[in-house]
């Protein structure tokens, strides 16, 4: 009994890597959430870029800002749309990197939502510099 | 049924007490990963959901390797090493494998000897060794589980943290790897060493990993 346990605990660990559930399906689905960002927030549509956020992000960006979220994004210059180049999803997180852009995501009952965004690496490990992101 | 459980108590009684624990692992580690969610801004998720994480894996997986790993050892150096006065110990002067006639293999199979014992060649080598080996195997696949989920884990959190994912190559190296890995051998070893050395001077009457309570301390390999 205990060695069939092992084996299941070992399958979904090995499953887990990617996420436990279909990790192309999920990174596509991270990928095309960051993609409509850019594009919502290029085009100067607020309420849709902002529908995108996570709960933390879109509120630190109104603290921050001091006006809606609607009204602030646009000012946050985030970079254009651009083709994905990487993905990585890990449990309830994800990354795309596009040619012009980080953005980070994790999920949510709506889906995946963008937890920071315009990040640039910082190197030796540290954390992205993101222009979005949460408290 | 009652003598089927009386005579099996040991195995079920542990059988059970493991899925006990491993159920209120499941339910704690749960409302753990769930605070962790919280308090990094995320949606919380349900514990069907936690419990196909790779965070839930990794906290099974390297307790478990490092269980095998104990026993491994305890099965495989006992045949070399002894413990003077240790009932966990073989006597002092029954080093090594043993001659076929204390082990009953070969020519000296008996009646009611398994089949493998009787036969010769890989056959009986690989059921000589068969206890070690299959412990052994548990623990390599355990501890590939942990290194597997663990870096699944590591870079769930690298990304919660606006940080670069590793591969699972560069995860071997993360001090997070061998932290998970050396916290659990420690307290395994250390309860191998306690019970080599304890049972020399402390009993437990009835129980066969101890001595008879009359025996004297220096009385090495045998069990009560």
């Amino acid at each position: 009994m205990t060695r069939r346990l092992l084996l299941a605990v070992a399958a979904c660990g090995l499953a887990a890597t990617a996420g436990c559930a279909h990790p192309d399906e999920r990174g596509d689905a991270a990928a095309a959430v960051a993609r409509q960002l850019a594009e919502a927030a290029t085009a100067g549509d607020g309420a849709t870029a902002c529908a995108l956020l996570a709960p933390d992000t879109r509120a630190e960006l109104e603290s921050s800002a001091g006006t809606p979220c609607a009204a602030a994004i646009g000012a946050e210059d985030l970079p254009a749309p651009a083709a994905v180049t990487a993905v990585d999803v890990y449990g309830e997180s994800a990354r795309v990197v596009t040619a012009t852009d980080t953005v980070f995501l994790g999920t949510f009952p709506g889906g995946w939502r963008v937890v920071a965004a315009g990040c640039t690496g910082r190197g030796d490990g540290r954390p992205y510099d993101c222009a979005l992101q949460g408290g | 049924m009652r003598r089927f459980l009386r005579q099996n108590s040991l195995g079920l009684v542990f059988g059970v007490l493991f899925l006990l624990a491993l159920v209120g692992q499941a339910f704690a580690g749960h409302a753990d990963y769930n605070d962790q969610l919280r308090s990094d801004g995320l949606a919380e998720v349900s514990l069907g959901r936690y419990l196909t994480s790779a965070s839930f894996a990794v906290d099974v997986a390297e307790n478990w390797q490092s269980e095998y790993l104990q026993f491994f050892l305890f099965v495989t150096l006992t045949v070399w090493l002894v413990q003077r006065g240790s009932p966990e110990s073989k006597p002092l002067d029954a080093v090594g494998r043993e001659p076929d006639a204390d082990q009953h293999v070969g020519e000296h199979a008996r009646a009611d000897s398994p089949a493998w014992a009787r036969a010769r060649g890989w056959r009986l080598g690989v059921y000589s060794n068969s206890l070690g080996l299959v412990m052994g195997l548990i623990f390599l696949l355990s501890w590939l589980v942990q290194s597997v989920a663990g870096a699944a884990a590591y870079n769930e959190e690298q990304l919660r943290r606006l940080q670069d994912p590793v591969p699972w190559g560069a995860y071997l190296l993360e001090a997070d790897f061998w932290n998970r890995t050396l916290q659990n051998w420690q307290s395994e070893l250390l309860a191998v060493a306690s019970m080599a050395i304890l049972s020399i001077y402390l009993r437990q009457r009835g129980s066969p990993e101890s001595k008879p309570v009359g025996s004297a301390h220096d009385t090495t390999g045998v069990e009560g």
